[in-house]
């Protein structure tokens, strides 16, 4: 490997983009082509493989819903076979004592298991299907098998009232973990971002309320909040840097430097059926696109946080501006930062129905064709 | 967080991994979301955090192998210890 190129942690193995859930806050890609052209099962062997020759340690099981993928507990033994770490991310939708049990077997690390709120009715209607009372019989067996449980939670104007009870949820299910993220806006969260943005005083309660959560159970259960970007004054340090850290690979095999990188249209990404995924790594024009300081545009080229959030993250770029090289409009030293805090403006004072006022234009996930 | 008591043993959470990283050799662990790279001293210790030793059993034991007393090491270990415990990897059985 190269001098300059760091090596890779993980890899979000995106099995699938097939998912029975149909939550309007999903980062998937709102269009997208799929059929007969996933990956099959000795390809993704491959892909692992490569990924941990590469340096990487995680492996997270994503979609889509893994679960759809009949093959999911070959992967996982051939995760473990290469030394990776490996965490299913899934709906729990699938997820039955007999396949957990083969899970288990096959080697899989751990399980986080995504809630769309505490109560039924709320939950039903964020994932547009019925699907809450699966999710808690399906933590249960996690747990009563002896996986770490993360419950992730992502959270919008729906449902981010429910901090507090979704904590005690995750306390009563013995998770390990809690994530609650606010959406970040990309795919179909993008399109749907005005009924989901929550309003600065719900942001401001929730917060207080999850700082309160972490402190009392910390050393117990892990806390992870994530506010949402768009009220914040600098952005995030997306994926620790383009090409940095991590990886993902879609379903079809493209690889990217993150989940939603595929949005951007100026780039061409590499895939994993065409070339070995070292030189996608190390060599591509896009994964070295945005790789370290030198790409970057002012104000970045010269900021102080430079090192410390990477301009913030392409995509929002690319979605906010149309050009996925300027500065993130997150940070409140983007020349586009204004026309975002217009629209940040626009849905304060919003209330009411689980979407705010805008239940009537939420786009629930489709699948894709 | 209560601190740990001398009698208490300490036991590697089940979510964590203990393993050597193939690139750099390094001993490391996996736990959801994160990696930890073990220094030597970090290593040693979490190589005692098995559940059937006290923590004076494992002070004992690493100030045998580090011909150290256990009063200058005791402090070490407990930092070490409550770092895992806060990341939610370390047991404490009673």
């Amino acid at each position: 490997m190269s001098r300059s190129i760091p090596r890779p942690y993980s890899l979000l193995a995106e099995v699938t983009y097939r998912c029975p859930l149909h939550c309007p806050y999903c980062s998937n890609p709102t269009q997208f082509s799929t059929s007969g052209s996933e990956l099959t099962s000795n390809e993704w062997k491959r892909v692992l493989e490569e990924a941990a020759e590469l340096g990487a340690l995680h492996v997270g099981f994503s979609g889509g819903e893994p679960l759809q993928r009949p093959d999911l507990a070959e992967l996982v033994a051939a995760s473990r076979a290469a030394g990776l770490y490996s965490n299913l991310i899934t709906s729990a939708i699938g997820l039955s004592h007999t396949r957990a049990t083969e899970l288990k077997g096959a080697g899989l690390d751990s399980v986080q298991i995504s809630f769309q709120s505490d109560e039924e009715p709320l939950a039903d209607t964020i994932a547009g299907t019925r699907s809450h009372a699966n999710k808690l019989e399906a933590a249960r067996l996690v747990r009563d098998l002896g996986f770490p449980l993360t419950i992730n939670v992502v959270l919008h104007r729906g449902n981010i009232g429910r901090v507090a009870q979704i904590v005690a949820l995750a306390e009563t299910l013995g998770a390990e973990r809690l994530e609650l993220a606010n959406t970040q806006f990309y795919g179909w969260a993008f399109q749907n971002r005005a009924a989901l943005l929550p309003t600065r005083a719900q942001m401001e309660v929730a917060t207080e309320v999850a700082l309160a959560a972490k402190n009392r159970l910390l050393g117990k259960m892990e806390i992870l909040f994530v506010a949402p970007d768009y009220y914040g004054t600098r952005p995030k340090p997306c994926m620790n840097g383009w090409g940095n850290r991590h990886l993902t690979v879609n379903p079809v095999g493209d690889v990217l430097p993150c989940p939603t990188a595929g949005g951007i249209k100026s780039l061409r990404f590499e895939n994993v059926r065409g070339k070995p995924l070292r030189w996608i790594w190390t060599e591509s024009e896009s994964f070295n696109r945005f790789r370290g300081t030198e790409w970057m545009p002012e104000p970045c080229h010269s900021c102080e946080f430079r090192e410390i959030d990477f301009g913030g993250c392409r995509c929002q770029a690319a979605l906010l501006t149309g050009d996925a090289a300027t500065t993130d409009p997150a940070c409140s030293l983007s020349p586009f930062r204004e026309q975002l805090t217009e629209f940040v403006e626009s849905i304060q004072g919003t209330t009411g129905g689980t979407f705010g006022a805008d239940t009537s234009r939420v786009a629930y996930r489709e699948n894709p064709v | 967080m209560s601190p740990i008591l001398p009698g208490e043993r300490p036991k590697l959470s089940s979510r964590a991994r203990l393993q050597t990283d193939k690139v750099t050799g390094k001993p490391i662990l996996l736990y959801p979301e994160g990696i930890l790279i073990l220094n030597p001293t970090a290593h040693a210790i979490v190589t005692h955090c098995t559940g059937d030793e006290t923590l004076e059993e494992v002070v004992a034991k690493l100030a045998a192998q580090y011909g150290a007393s256990p009063e200058e090491l005791r402090p070490d270990v407990i930092v070490c210890l409550d770092r895992f415990r806060s990341l939610n990897l370390l047991e404490v059985l009673a």
